[in-house]
């Protein structure tokens, strides 16, 4: 209640995304409380981030030992897209997030002039106008950022920002406890870790990819769905593939 | 924001150079132990290929450590194989890890006097390549920055192992192997920077071949390094291609 005694102007599409972060909020805890796969979290920390912050599309990437930034989720693992991730390890926002630790902006690609290979990439792809990275922050340090792609141009409201930065934080969380939840290690370990488990998921995609011959896309959707469905971590089911204990028609179709 | 360590420096400058395994694991494991806060470095190869085997150890304690493990099938560095993660073990006499390999720690105190020890897997994907130990004659762990440098060390040395073992001038029948070494090593030919920028492409297509053929991920690498060699084409668009279904590779294929 205002102090006149009206009711307060309430937006319903608000209220609606409060909901909405709230029960992801709940579903990303409920999920770092189990013995976790961190893509998996990963994952969907994503889905949630282009739905909260109606993204077109988004993708998290982390610096490894060497000091180069990988992909390790995708809202889409459709080739064009995440080669435009992977071209941040060069220029971008993404690597000015990394260096910095602070969130860069790029409200309208059309007109900003600092990362012209990224820019013209990412313009020719067609899809998005609006890049946003994000810090994974630790300690005053970053190791990695969220990046989220918008189709529209325009600068990230506040309110997104801040929003975007909390799932951001989830995210640092998720990578550096998952195994510290188990054995008592360090930071290096655990981002090292979480890039070793995207490369055996990219091999596993392939595996099926082949067998089932669908596409790698469509490949991850099977892993994913059959890892949730027998509630295993998406890791595991990606290296029995590779080591045939897991056969291809084992994997259902994707329901349509 | 992080910047590659001394040792891996030093490793990423042996892209290209022509060496046997055992060259290779010597200069691994020497610039390991002039780099980092170490006494020894020792170097054993884990393939389902072959039995397991030492190609490198720096010093007599460093081989000693490495025989008891492969023998015993016990201790950090049979651990760091069997997991794919890396083991470190401040103190081998003050801490869990004793109750955990009770004949090697036993056999180590006796016969060393090895305290700290750390193994980091070299990997490649979910292969365990080989292992890469170290030790030191004072308890402690390695320092932050140290680790860090040791975990991108065995990445790069297992890349370097592997870009060995797969080396397109050995699996090409009939090529002179002088000249090739040349023309493709010495350019790299694009396999390492994309390998250890982990190129999402070359673990899909590895995956792909790997499946196409039925055998394993180093031997997939090794027929798409062969393939990129014959078509004097570079690794990462033969598993472009690969990925994007105009190339199959087939038994008959060489």
């Amino acid at each position: 209640m205002t102090t006149d005694g009206r009711e307060p102007v309430v937006n319903a599409a608000h209220t609606d995304r409060e909901r909405s972060a709230s029960r992801a909020f709940v579903e990303l805890a409920d999920t770092l409380v189990d013995d976790y796969d961190v893509i998996d979290l990963l994952d969907r920390l994503i889905a949630h981030s282009v739905h909260l912050l109606a993204a077109e599309a988004a993708g998290i990437m982390l610096a490894d030992n060497h000091g180069t930034l990988r992909m390790v989720a995708s809202s889409s693992e459709a080739a064009e897209f995440m080669e435009l991730l992977q071209l941040q390890a060069g220029e971008g926002p993404c690597m000015d997030c990394y260096r910095t630790a602070t969130a860069v902006g790029a409200p309208d690609l059309a007109r900003d002039p600092r990362w012209p290979g990224f820019t013209a990439a990412v313009l020719a792809h067609g899809r998005f106008r609006s890049v946003h990275a994000l810090p994974l922050r630790l300690r005053g340090d970053a190791i990695g950022a969220l990046n989220l792609f918008h189709r529209i141009p325009g600068p990230l409201p506040a309110d997104d920002l801040a929003l975007g930065q909390a799932l951001a934080d989830v995210a640092t969380i998720g990578i550096l406890s998952e195994r510290a939840v188990r054995r008592g290690t360090v930071v290096t370990e655990q981002l090292q870790h979480a890039l070793d488990t995207r490369i055996v998921i990219e091999q596993a995609k392939g595996v099926l990819s082949e067998q089932a011959g669908v596409g790698l896309d469509e490949a991850f959707e099977r892993l994913r769905s059959y890892a949730r469905h027998h509630n295993l971590r998406l890791a595991d089911v990606a290296r029995r593939l590779l080591d045939r204990t897991l056969d291809a028609s084992a994997f259902a179709p994707r329901p349509r | 924001m992080r910047e590659r360590g001394r040792v891996t420096d030093d490793l990423v400058g042996l892209v290209g150079v022509a060496v046997g395994d055992r060259e290779l694991a010597r200069r691994v494991c020497e610039a390991c132990v002039d780099g980092l806060d170490i006494d020894g470095a020792g170097m054993s190869l884990f393939t389902t290929r072959e039995s397991r085997q030492t190609l490198w150890a720096t010093d007599e304690v460093a081989m000693v450590l490495e025989d008891l493990q492969l023998t015993l099938n016990e201790g950090p560095c049979i651990e760091a194989a069997t997991r794919g993660l890396p083991v470190s073990v401040p103190d081998l006499h003050h801490s869990v890890e004793t109750t955990r390999w009770p004949v090697f720690a036993g056999e180590v105190a006796e016969r060393t006097d090895a305290v700290a020890l750390f193994a980091i897997p070299m990997r490649f994907g979910a292969t365990v390549v080989g292992v890469l130990d170290f030790y030191r004659t004072t308890a402690g762990a390695l320092g932050a920055v140290q680790w860090r440098d040791a975990l991108a060390a065995a990445e790069t040395a297992a890349l370097l192992l592997l870009g060995q073992r797969t080396r397109p001038s050995d699996l090409v029948p009939g090529s002179d192997g002088e000249e090739q070494a040349r023309t493709t090593d010495g350019h790299d030919d694009g396999w390492f920077s994309s390998a250890l920028s982990a190129r999402p492409e070359i673990h899909q297509a590895t995956g792909m071949v790997l499946a196409q053929l039925g055998i394993g991920p180093e031997e997939a690498l090794a027929r798409m390094r062969a393939h990129a060699f014959t078509e004097r084409r570079l690794l990462i668009d033969v598993a472009g291609d690969v990925v994007a279904r105009r190339l199959r590779f087939t038994e008959e294929m060489r």
